[in-house]
């Protein structure tokens, strides 16, 4: 069986390199269709891989805002936490009292800053980063800590003012810098710490006592509410939908979702363009394919029959063709590939000033040009198994006395 | 030059490589209908026959049967015996289980084919040609094939393509290419037909030679009796007749 098999491809193979021109074209003309839709996905796949990145880069794209005040409570939080399209959430405290002033040895001036909650996987930060665990640490941004003229290692001292009982009264924080975050995180003067300090510093403007910093004021209600959160989508598309949820919860929020819809419509809207101009060129190449073939068995009919008398089956004929029409295919599709990876080189090294470094406009991945193969054999497979048909059917006896 | 002997079996009885009896085969369009008719047709292994009968009254047909190409209409009796120690195969009975494959596997195995002209794959060159049924059946490749080659005086085109040969040297690359694989049978329809006289003669001569000394059974087709009766074979006619009942065309083969 095996072995049938192999004399068939030896056989298939010698043939279509005896009728070698014929070949050549039959592959020219298969990469004249392929190579423009392997660039043209290519520019596709690049240009909008390039624009999603920059979405999936920035995880602002991933934030929900409340718009408006509410109260949430920590039992809420514990919720949100808990849904697998949230990456990230943390209560906030009301912006007024969030708002500090720092000051450092290394400048003389006050920098007022705003402070943000933050906790491990907080999105805006990255991997690796230290991260505030204790009331006394903060992670500044970079423009603080430009202005402020301290790195990693320094101590910063934050500084709160609260009129208590008709007086003005000031509380001084040393906060340790454990590492400044990059410009992309946070754009203005602020620092990350944790929620017990920010809490405190709340409570503290609240004259709310807080035991730990031994300041002095009322009891602690009961609950305690925030007023909004930070809230990170897990994944680009979790947004639209953790968006509706919370609209649905009657929580107005804010997202970039419309950038998200844009950048994710063009996609579909190029996906789907891409699409119909490949069915047309696979289609019309198939149908091609196939016409070729078919008019190829007729020429072909003597030296069919003649595998025929030396004991070939039908299968094996039906297979004839199919495999030099995989020949093709493979050949086609290599050849395309070859057109594909120079024109996107010269693409890519046209547009390189104007990208990113290490962007493309024109890229593919293996799977895609392995995907592009199945495609191109399995049209050629088909467009031959007709013809193969077609070949079974001629009485072994009718070819071999054609003139 | 001595018609080999019939083989015989150990009972002393002749072995039949063809037993055909009331065999038909139909075929033509409607209104111009032929009909072949075998009543009886007995061939020895190791017998040489020569078939012989006008252009167009069914040699090739029956040819074509014989070799398990084309399928007998109706058949009382068609058994094929390539060996005289194994028993008969009933073709017929193939047939009718359309067991295309298995008669596929027989021809490969007993069966060489030499057509009137062409029989070679234009892209393998003379060897790969002459070794093409020992290649699917898995022959080791001895010397017979340059034997063949030298016999047939082609031994210095082995590397040529079929169509950097003359027509007579083609004819003798297809000789070759029926005989390398030590069929039981050889059949030939009409193998020098396209050659000049002369040629004709030499290569039928040597054709025939050749089977003699491998000891193969053959049936040669020919238009002329003239052309072969020198080679001391046995001759079967084709006689077209005219059947007055149904108004169809019948060939009897008769011998």
């Amino acid at each position: 069986m095996l072995k049938r098999f192999r004399d068939l491809l030896w056989l298939a193979g010698k043939d279509y390199r005896n009728e070698w021109q014929m070949s050549f074209f039959s592959v020219l003309a298969l990469a004249a269709v392929l190579g423009p839709m392997l660039i043209l996905f290519g520019l596709k796949f690049g240009i909008v891989s390039g624009m999603l990145d920059k979405l999936v880069q920035n995880p602002a794209n991933r934030e929900i805002r409340n718009t408006r005040s509410a109260h949430f409570t920590r039992a809420w939080f514990a919720e949100m936490a808990r849904r697998p399209d949230v990456a990230f959430v943390i209560p906030r405290t009301r912006r007024i009292a969030a708002t500090v002033q720092l000051r450092s040895r290394q400048a003389s001036r006050f920098v007022p800053a705003e402070l943000l909650p933050t906790a491990p996987g907080d999105p805006l930060l990255p991997a690796g980063m230290p991260l505030p665990s204790d009331v006394n640490e903060v992670v500044l941004s970079d423009s603080a800590a430009r202005r402020l003229n301290v790195g990693a290692g320094d101590v910063v001292e934050a500084s709160v003012v609260r009129q208590y009982r008709g007086e003005k009264e000031r509380v001084h924080l040393p906060l340790k810098v454990l590492a400044v975050a990059p410009p992309a995180a946070f754009a203005r003067d602020g620092g990350f710490v944790t929620l017990d300090l920010l809490e405190a510093i709340e409570d503290f403007r609240d004259g709310i006592r807080v035991d730990r910093f031994g300041w002095v004021g009322e009891p602690p209600p009961a609950t305690r509410y925030y007023p909004g959160f930070r809230l990170y989508a897990r994944r680009l598309r979790d947004v639209a939908g953790l968006r509706a949820a919370l609209i649905d919860a009657g929580i107005e929020v804010h997202t970039r979702a419309r950038d998200i819809d844009i950048v994710q419509s063009i996609d579909r809207n190029l996906t789907t363009l891409f699409w119909i101009v490949a069915a047309i060129g696979l289609v019309g190449y198939t149908l091609s394919l196939s016409a070729s073939l078919w008019s190829h068995v007729d020429r072909k009919r003597r030296e069919l029959s003649i595998l025929r008398l030396v004991g070939f089956r039908t299968g094996d004929i039906v297979r004839y063709p199919m495999i030099q029409a995989a020949y093709t295919g493979l050949l086609g599709w290599a050849l395309a590939v070859a057109i594909y990876a120079g024109v996107a080189g010269t693409i890519n090294r046209l547009m390189a000033p104007q990208m990113e470094p290490g962007q493309r406009v024109c890229h593919l991945l293996p799977g895609h040009l392995l995907l592009a193969l199945l495609l191109t054999l399995a049209a050629a497979i088909t467009a031959a198994a007709l013809a193969g048909y077609r070949a079974a059917r001629i009485e072994p006896a009718e070819g071999l006395r054609e003139l | 030059m001595n018609a080999t002997a019939p083989q015989t079996d150990p009972n002393g009885q002749r072995v039949l490589i063809y037993h055909l009896r009331d065999v038909v085969k139909r075929y033509g369009a409607a209104g111009n209908d032929f009909r072949l008719r075998v009543p009886s047709l007995q061939i020895a292994l190791g017998e040489k026959i020569a078939l012989i009968g006008e252009s167009g009254c069914g040699k090739s047909t029956l040819l074509d049967m014989l070799a398990f190409l084309s399928s007998p209409s109706e058949a009382a009796a068609f058994r094929f015996r390539p060996e005289a120690g194994a028993p008969p195969l009933d073709i017929a009975k193939h047939w009718r289980r359309h067991a295309q494959n298995a008669l596929g596997e027989l021809r490969k195995q007993q069966i060489g084919y030499v057509m009137q002209t062409g029989g070679l794959l234009p892209y393998l060159n003379v060897r790969q040609n002459l070794t093409l049924s020992r290649r699917l059946l898995n022959m080791y490749d001895d010397s017979t094939v340059d034997e063949l080659a030298r016999h047939l005086g082609i031994h210095r085109h082995l590397d040529k393509l079929p169509h950097q040969l003359s027509t007579g040297e083609r004819q003798r690359v297809a000789i070759g290419r029926a005989l390398a694989h030590h069929p039981a049978i050889v059949i030939a329809d009409e193998p020098t037909a396209s050659l000049d006289p002369l040629n004709a003669k030499r290569i039928m001569a040597l054709f025939m030679e050749l089977v003699d000394s491998m000891n193969i059974t053959v049936i040669v087709a020919s238009h002329a009796w003239r052309h072969v009766k020198e080679l001391g074979l046995r001759r079967l006619s084709l006689q077209v007749e005219h059947d007055e009942n149904d108004g169809v065309s019948e060939t009897v083969v008769t011998g």
